[in-house]
């Protein structure tokens, strides 16, 4: 049931997101905000298949093919996952600074992906205004993302708890 | 135990793996993709008939002047693409025009080496295997079962391998030195460079190698010169251009004359932008049957905006099976390149939010100019107003062009050329880029899609 409510939810946030910012309301990339949920606060075992939801959203407003945009999305939250161990990953800051540098890497990865595969490159562009927004907005949109469905149904079991740091 | 997997997680790996394969082999998983996207347009399928803009249309008077600048477009390819001043064409030869469906193989100087064409090898039989364009030569056309097209049947699209191709025969050309005192022609044999060479063609034998070390000038023409023997199946005609001559060495002293260690030919059309080129048939055939290559039916089909989407993404619904690319069309008006999905839907960019790259034709307002053909990328946009950065013509023929309409070239089967994208103006300040302006008028429209023919209902 859960996998159902997220194939059905995320594909369509993404368009949310994007009817939420024509309506005048800062723009958020889905795609740094659920990468950024993968990396940090997933199911591991359930993280591929989350993907592809992802991947799925983004090809709805994206013109390149659905494994670019797996390939986009996922290539940082690989990288960013084993630091899942190392960091706090609670702790705002690393939040932020996470946020901003994918907000950086995906427009970027998707011209690479583009250029390497001889696929049509995204029509997303490097956007300062999204940086500050992704690096500002995104910390808070994560912890509460982790207790609304359909994130809370594949959030790991310890980050639903509240932290005592030490 | 988390910790590990965190540390190595190993599905995620598999999907990216995965996602690789996906890309290597396309038609593979297309169905798949076609699925999944399929089923996630529902929802916005449904959304779309009450929110969101309109998707954008024209008004009916850009779409009556479709029709009449379409075909000048045609009057005027025609008109270039036969004239071959100063070329002897075989006797009774019927000139025959052919579409572009696309350019692959890199070759000599990195570009691309082989054209796929629209008529299959059926529909050219009879027909030299000389490939040109007006007064330049192309390349040869392949037969099929024999070299490279050993695997293509006669009903398969004809392939054209053009002079930078591995395979391509030498080509005997020299260059005029008109107004010189040592007027006769430097003659020479042209052959393919390679991959990494500066130009696609790279002259390789000389008839007086003492002058040809003392070129210096860049751009002289290299036209083709007659055989009186030992031609066998690659006869050329004397007189083709094959391209401009490109001088390699080192500049020398004050004192010294330079050093040419090299000669290139750059070739005047860049492949990828080629829409059309030009077959002799000797037996004329008053039959020309539309082989399936080429026939295309329009489907209906309705064009709404995704809500939330960037401007130009747009949903079309149709009953037709639609193929990846297929132009979404109104009247002879591109409205943008569809990608097909199950249960009905289909995902369609418009020309001003592409990203890819373009096969296009511009048609000046000046009657007597020539169509320009030349490959694009939108490199941005804002709203229905495009900036293309162009390829294909030089910097000082882009310099030179006027203002006018940018029709499509050949993009794939399902794109064919001469679709009107829109009023084209160039920037004067950077050659390389021109302003395309997309008709647009507010209202939901019905638009149509083309498709295969047994496709269309």
């Amino acid at each position: 049931m859960r996998w159902l409510w997220w194939f059905l939810v995320m594909p369509q946030s993404f368009l949310l997101a994007g009817y939420l910012r024509d309506l005048g309301l800062p723009p958020i990339d889905m795609a740094v905000w659920s990468a950024l949920y993968l990396a940090w606060f997933a199911q591991v075992p359930a993280v591929p298949m989350l993907l592809l939801g992802i991947a799925l959203g983004r090809a709805l407003i994206d013109q390149a093919p659905l494994p670019v945009h797996l390939l986009v999305v996922g290539v940082p939250v690989a990288v960013l996952l084993p630091f899942r161990a190392l960091f706090v990953a609670q702790r705002w800051l690393w939040q932020a600074l996470a946020a901003a540098l994918l907000a950086v890497v995906i427009p970027k990865l998707s011209e690479v992906c583009a250029g390497m595969f001889d696929q049509a490159a995204s029509g997303v562009s490097l956007d300062p205004w999204q940086v500050l927004w992704a690096a500002l907005m995104l910390p808070p949109m994560l912890l509460a993302s982790r207790f609304v469905p359909p994130f809370r149904a594949f959030t790991e079991p310890g980050e639903l708890l509240p932290r005592v740091d030490s | 135990m988390l910790r590990k997997s965190a540390a190595f997680p190993v599905g995620l790996y598999a999907m990216l793996l995965f996602a690789l394969a996906w890309l290597t082999l396309p038609a593979l998983f297309a169905p798949l993709e076609r699925w999944l996207l399929g089923a996630a347009t529902a929802a916005p399928r449904m959304a779309s008939l009450f929110l969101g803009q309109p998707a954008s249309a024209a008004t009916h008077d850009d779409l009556a002047r479709v029709s009449d600048l379409r075909d000048e477009l045609q009057r005027r390819v025609e008109r270039q693409d036969f004239a071959a001043e100063g070329v002897k064409t075989p006797a009774g030869a019927q000139k025959l025009l052919c579409g572009v469906l696309s350019a692959t193989r890199r070759g000599g100087g990195g570009r691309m080496s082989e054209l796929l064409l629209d008529h299959s090898y059926a529909e050219l039989a009879g027909c030299d295997r000389v490939v040109i364009k007006g007064d330049q030569m192309v390349g040869f056309l392949m037969e099929p079962g024999r070299g490279r097209a050993v695997d293509d049947e006669l009903s398969d699209p004809a392939r054209v391998m053009l002079c930078n191709h591995r395979d391509a025969p030498r080509l005997y050309a020299g260059i005029e030195f008109e107004g010189d005192a040592d007027s006769s022609a430097l003659r020479f044999v042209v052959r393919s460079g390679s991959s990494v060479d500066p130009a696609p063609l790279r002259v390789d034998i000389w008839d007086d190698p003492y002058r040809a070390a003392h070129l210096n000038s860049y751009g002289m023409e290299v036209r083709t010169r007659a055989l009186q023997f030992g031609a066998g199946r690659f006869a050329v005609p004397a007189g083709l251009l094959l391209g401009r001559a490109r001088v390699w060495g080192y500049e020398a002293g004050q004192a010294e004359d330079d050093l040419t260690i090299g000669v290139y030919v750059d070739p005047p059309f860049e492949p990828s932008a080629l829409s059309y080129v030009v077959l002799w048939r000797r037996q004329i055939s008053s039959r020309e049957g539309l082989s399936s290559i080429r026939a295309h039916q329009r489907a209906a089909a309705t064009v709404y905006d995704l809500p939330g989407a960037r401007w130009g993404r747009h949903l079309i619904v149709t009953r037709a099976h639609v193929s990846d690319h297929a132009a979404v069309v109104q009247g002879g008006l591109l409205v943008g390149l569809a990608r097909g999905l199950r249960f009905g839907s289909g995902l369609m960019t418009s020309f001003p939010a592409s990203r890819r790259r373009w096969s296009l034709l511009l048609l000046q307002d000046d009657a007597s100019a020539a169509v320009v053909e030349m490959s694009g990328v939108v490199e941005r946009a804002d709203g229905n107003v495009a900036w293309v950065r162009c390829q294909g013509p030089s910097r000082a023929r882009m310099s030179a062009l006027g203002e006018g309409f940018l029709f499509t070239g050949s993009n794939g089967r399902f794109c064919p050329s001469g679709l009107l994208i829109g009023r084209v103006t160039p920037d004067r300040q950077r050659p390389e880029l021109l302003m395309v302006m997309a008709p647009r008028a507010p209202g939901p429209y019905a638009a149509e899609v083309l498709v295969a023919a047994e496709e269309a209902r």
